[in-house]
């Protein structure tokens, strides 16, 4: 097998130094530009910006975004359900965590 | 590469309907979500069993799997055939799925062979994502890391060959569990002219019993013995940033966190660290050590069930 060496020197932490746009949202959680609209359009992503041209993601979208992607294309869940998912695993890992903290998991 | 059985991934037969295959999906994935199943394994059968569907859902993909699949065995050393799915016509412009594929998937469905059997234009490659695990201490102090990525390609004679690309990264300092790193340009090849995409990273921390993390706060368990809770005494204890001399305050109460500022994970600001004090009381095994509880009981005039005492 051939293998090739290669050195990055640019990386950047998605969630702290990364703005995105409609087209590199759907490009990095694979999901047709109908679908993330849709999202923004339901509460389920909150980009700055008024029209679609000029949103701009959190990086902290791209986690949500590749859910709501799962669950509307694997799972066929509708856009109300893909919010109240979300929001209920939200809550779920902040539930979590507050037991982490406890140490009680 | 192996053969893999995605009819035995699914537990169901080759004969059964498209319904069936998406009732036993939405079945599997709700089960090995690892949102929902914290099981490590999970995560590792959810990937699986979206790479099955994603042949299976598929009508095209699926007879083709299928013509492929009577001359194979799960585990069975495989390449795919030349012309394996001549006469097929797969939908959308290659595969569907986007989890780390294996090298099996990618060979049979992956972009690299839909390009290689003809497929003209320029598109920029697919973003890929993947997982690194570090330590805790790797985020306090940043780390560098090698990660093998291994991707099909085919040779000159159109045979399919994997490639390995090794990619030395250096993870930021005060990078936090669940955090992405972008790889610009480490994606998929583009096609023709086409730009590549980029690989986006998910960082996790590898399990550590010592520690807990909460956003950039860490918790450590302080264990102390009643005596020391009540008299105060001064500890060399371990942090993920190395050794810390602590001083208890005497009449220390359980629950109580001592809280280092400034010694969770780095950043602006930087996290807290916690010891979190449990007091933890001797079994009395000797007659010595009997005698020294029955004088506490003497000494002390204390009941802790004050309040629900029958």
């Amino acid at each position: 097998m051939s293998t090739t060496d290669i050195q990055i020197t640019s990386v950047l932490i998605v969630e702290e130094e990364v703005q995105l746009t409609l087209a590199e949202l759907c490009q990095a959680c694979n999901a047709p530009q109908a679908s993330v609209v849709a999202w923004v359009n339901e509460g389920v992503l909150s980009p700055c910006g008024e029209t679609p041209d000029d949103w701009r993601f959190t990086g902290a979208s791209l986690r949500r975004a590749r859910k709501a992607r799962w669950l509307t294309h694997d799972m066929e869940v509708n856009t109300q359900g893909v919010g109240i998912v979300l929001d209920l695993l939200d809550e779920i890992a902040g539930l979590q965590a507050r037991l982490q903290r406890a140490g009680l998991d | 590469m192996k053969f893999k059985d995605y009819y035995e991934v699914f537990g169901i037969p080759r004969t059964a309907t498209q319904d069936e295959i998406k009732r036993t999906y939405r079945k599997l994935a709700r089960k090995y979500h690892p949102d929902v199943n914290k099981d490590p394994d999970a995560e590792m059968r959810f990937k699986e069993v979206g790479e099955a569907y994603a042949v299976l859902k598929d009508p095209e993909k699926r007879a083709a799997y299928d013509q492929v699949g009577k001359r194979w065995k799960a585990g069975e050393e495989f390449q795919p055939p030349p012309d394996w799915d001549a006469g097929f016509e797969f939908r959308g412009n290659g595969a569907e799925f986007h989890g780390d594929a294996s090298d099996f998937f990618e060979a049979l469905f992956g972009r690299q062979a839909r390009a290689a059997q003809g497929a003209r234009g320029h598109a920029r490659g697919q973003d890929h994502h993947a997982k690194v695990l570090i330590d805790l201490e790797d985020a306090y102090r940043g780390a560098k890391r090698s990660i093998t990525l291994r991707m099909p390609a085919s040779d000159a004679q159109g045979r399919v060959v994997l490639q390995e690309r090794k990619l030395d990264i250096t993870i930021p300092k005060g990078i936090r569990a669940g955090q992405h790193l972008r790889l610009a340009g480490q994606g998929e090849p583009g096609l023709g002219a086409g730009p590549a995409g980029d690989l986006f990273l998910e960082v996790a921390f590898n399990p550590d019993p010592r520690y807990r993390v909460d956003g950039r706060d860490v918790f450590a368990n302080l264990p102390l013995t009643p005596w020391e809770a009540a008299l105060g005494c001064s500890l060399s204890l371990s942090t993920p940033e190395g050794p810390v001399q602590l001083t208890i305050p005497a009449r220390t109460a359980a629950g109580r966190q001592l809280r280092l500022k400034g010694k969770g994970l780095p950043g602006n600001p930087a996290g807290d660290f916690y010891f979190v004090v449990s007091i933890v009381a001797p079994a009395a095994d000797n007659d010595a050590q009997k005698a020294a509880y029955r004088a506490l009981a003497d000494t002390f005039d204390f009941d802790p069930r004050a309040v629900t005492k029958g």
